[in-house]
């Protein structure tokens, strides 16, 4: 018993690393290792790298001071508490919202084109107007980043709705079924796969509006500590926070949001249409 | 299906219920005053917006020619053609590069957590950066749509080109074609609904990461437009701007990539795929 508990572990730990290595693990450590040899090399030979491209390690050394007063940890959890609220309630919103529409044929035909048109303005777009209504606040990048959420994630649960096979809400119609009944057992499973797309993409959009909003609006986050980095020059800063927002976005979607989208597929995607 | 029947009738006539709603109830809002006009500037205020930016534009032509006066229609020129540049310039690149991963499996596992960390930091996170290099002005827009559309075409032919089943590239070489043959033959054409809709997505997320640009790095262009006349709190400008911005966006969605990504789709996307 004790053995097995002990030899575990390392079993997993060599399978784990196995698989990493096959699965393009050589050619992930390669390449990074490349494009820090390349990045070093560019920023070593060009004249004021510190202000045009500051090498790794002085990237990496802007990051001590940021951690050490703490201000790193704090803009990463404002960007990342205004992205998890905004787009949260966007999608809770935008779910129903495309159900309902979805429900009725002719509701459905009258409400398609204004969300398309809505959901053709980006909400970065709309910034400049609602920075009129509500000044530099955090209401203003709270709006436009539930706006940018919302309308495509009501879109596409419109068209998932839509696209579900009549045949099975008659089905279900013809046993007797209630309205709700066939919300819950028809319609909402028929639209999950695109109800995960259309979170995803939507978030993705959410994501820049964040980014963008924290530029313009001028609130604190990751977005507004490369803006404010590059007008006081410290471009290492920069640098620092452009990586740090494509490794958060990498994360994101890697855990979370595309597990949750392929297993969303997996179990409800394969109906025949 | 004819083109014009009666359910597409019925659904264009649906369809414009809620703008004519929302457009009475805006109409009414200029007429009661319920909120200010600063904040809600009435429809007849942006209409007339138009004329007040092209004031000194004597005609189509001078528009064309961009002349000093016609401010709208440079705006719109600017945007667009910075668009049809990067497409020019993006896409050929984009697609050459994607093609060129995609044959080498090992390049292409390299290359592709490159195009990952790429498009997670494309876009708006680069504007303060593109600053730095070239300074407030077009040729920082230009590089923030460019590299939008460079990585997103890149990813997605890389994708696409890796999707293609070996069994065909094996087939064609059987029977004697040539490496390049086996490029336009099987890859490009197998490849393609991936491409158009890497298309589709980088002309989505370039138009919007251009007009953020715009706004902050920007010298001219539609979002510049917009920041300065919401700076000057001509709130007119900025419902005139964002309206052009919308209905230049629908008219690109829907009447060319969506047809173009159907049209791909149907002719080169059901192909028999060896299980």
């Amino acid at each position: 018993m004790s053995s097995l508990s002990v030899a575990r572990p390392d079993l997993l730990r060599s399978a784990r690393a196995r698989r990493f290595w096959r699965h393009g693990g050589l050619e992930l450590a390669l390449v990074t290792l490349l494009a820090l040899a390349l990045w070093t090399a560019i920023s070593a030979s060009i004249a004021r790298p510190d202000r045009y491209l500051p090498s790794p390690v002085s990237v990496l050394d802007s990051s001590r001071d940021l951690l050490w007063k703490g201000i790193l940890p704090n803009y990463l959890g404002q960007t990342l508490w205004r992205l998890v609220t905004g787009s949260l309630i966007g999608i809770a919103l935008g779910i129903p919202f495309g159900i309902l529409v979805g429900l009725n044929r002719t509701v459905s035909e009258m409400c398609y084109p204004i969300l398309n048109f809505f959901q053709s303005i980006s909400g970065i777009a709309l910034l400049p107007i609602v920075m009129i209504w509500w000044g530099t606040t955090e209401k203003t990048v709270f709006v436009v980043v539930l706006y940018t959420c919302f309308f495509p994630i009501a879109f596409s649960v419109l068209t998932g709705v839509r696209s579900t096979p009549r045949i099975y809400v008659n089905a279900l119609r013809t046993l007797g079924a209630s309205r709700l009944r066939i919300v819950r057992d028809v319609l909402l499973p028929g639209a999950m796969p695109s109800i995960a797309t259309g979170a995803r993409l939507s978030i993705g959009y959410a994501w820049r509006a964040v980014i963008a909003g924290e530029m313009l609006a001028g609130r604190r986050g990751i977005g507004w500590m490369i803006f404010s980095a590059q007008q006081v020059d410290r471009t290492a800063q920069v640098v620092l926070g452009m990586a740090l927002i494509g490794v958060l976005w990498i994360l994101l979607d890697r855990y979370v949001l595309r597990p949750i989208e392929s297993d969303t597929i997996q179990r409800w995607g394969l109906v025949q249409r | 299906m004819t083109r014009f029947g009666r359910g597409r009738l019925r659904r264009i006539l649906l369809g414009a219920i809620p703008f004519l709603v929302l457009g009475t109830l805006w109409q009414m809002n200029a007429v009661y005053r319920w909120l200010a006009p600063i904040h809600m500037p009435p429809p007849a205020a942006v209409w007339s917006a138009i004329f007040t930016l092209q004031e000194g534009c004597p005609g189509l032509l001078d528009a064309l020619r961009q002349g000093s006066g016609c401010l709208l229609t440079n705006h719109i020129l600017s945007s667009m053609g910075r668009v049809a540049l990067s497409l020019l310039v993006g896409l050929p690149l984009g697609i050459a590069f994607g093609v060129l991963a995609g044959i080498h499996r090992r390049l292409g596992n390299a290359l592709e957590p490159v195009g990952v960390f790429a498009n997670a930091i494309s876009g708006i996170a680069w504007v303060p950066l593109a600053i730095v290099w070239f300074g407030v002005g077009w040729r920082t827009t230009l590089f923030i749509l460019l590299n939008t559309v460079f990585w997103l075409v890149f990813f997605n032919t890389l994708l696409g080109v890796r999707g293609v089943p070996r069994v065909y590239e094996h087939g064609v070489l059987a029977l004697g074609a040539t490496r390049w043959k086996v490029i336009t033959q099987v890859y490009v054409p197998g490849a393609l609904p991936s491409i158009v809709t890497g298309i589709r997505m980088s002309m989505g997320f370039g138009w919007r990461a251009l007009i953020a640009a715009e706004m902050i790095g920007g010298d001219r262009g539609l979002g510049f437009m917009l920041f300065v006349s919401a700076q000057e709190y001509k709130t007119e400008e900025v419902f005139l701007g964002v309206l052009v911005i919308a209905v230049i966006w629908m008219l690109t969605d829907r009447a060319c990539l969506v047809p173009l990504e159907r049209w791909t789709i149907e002719r080169w996307g059901l192909v028999w795929r060896p299980s």
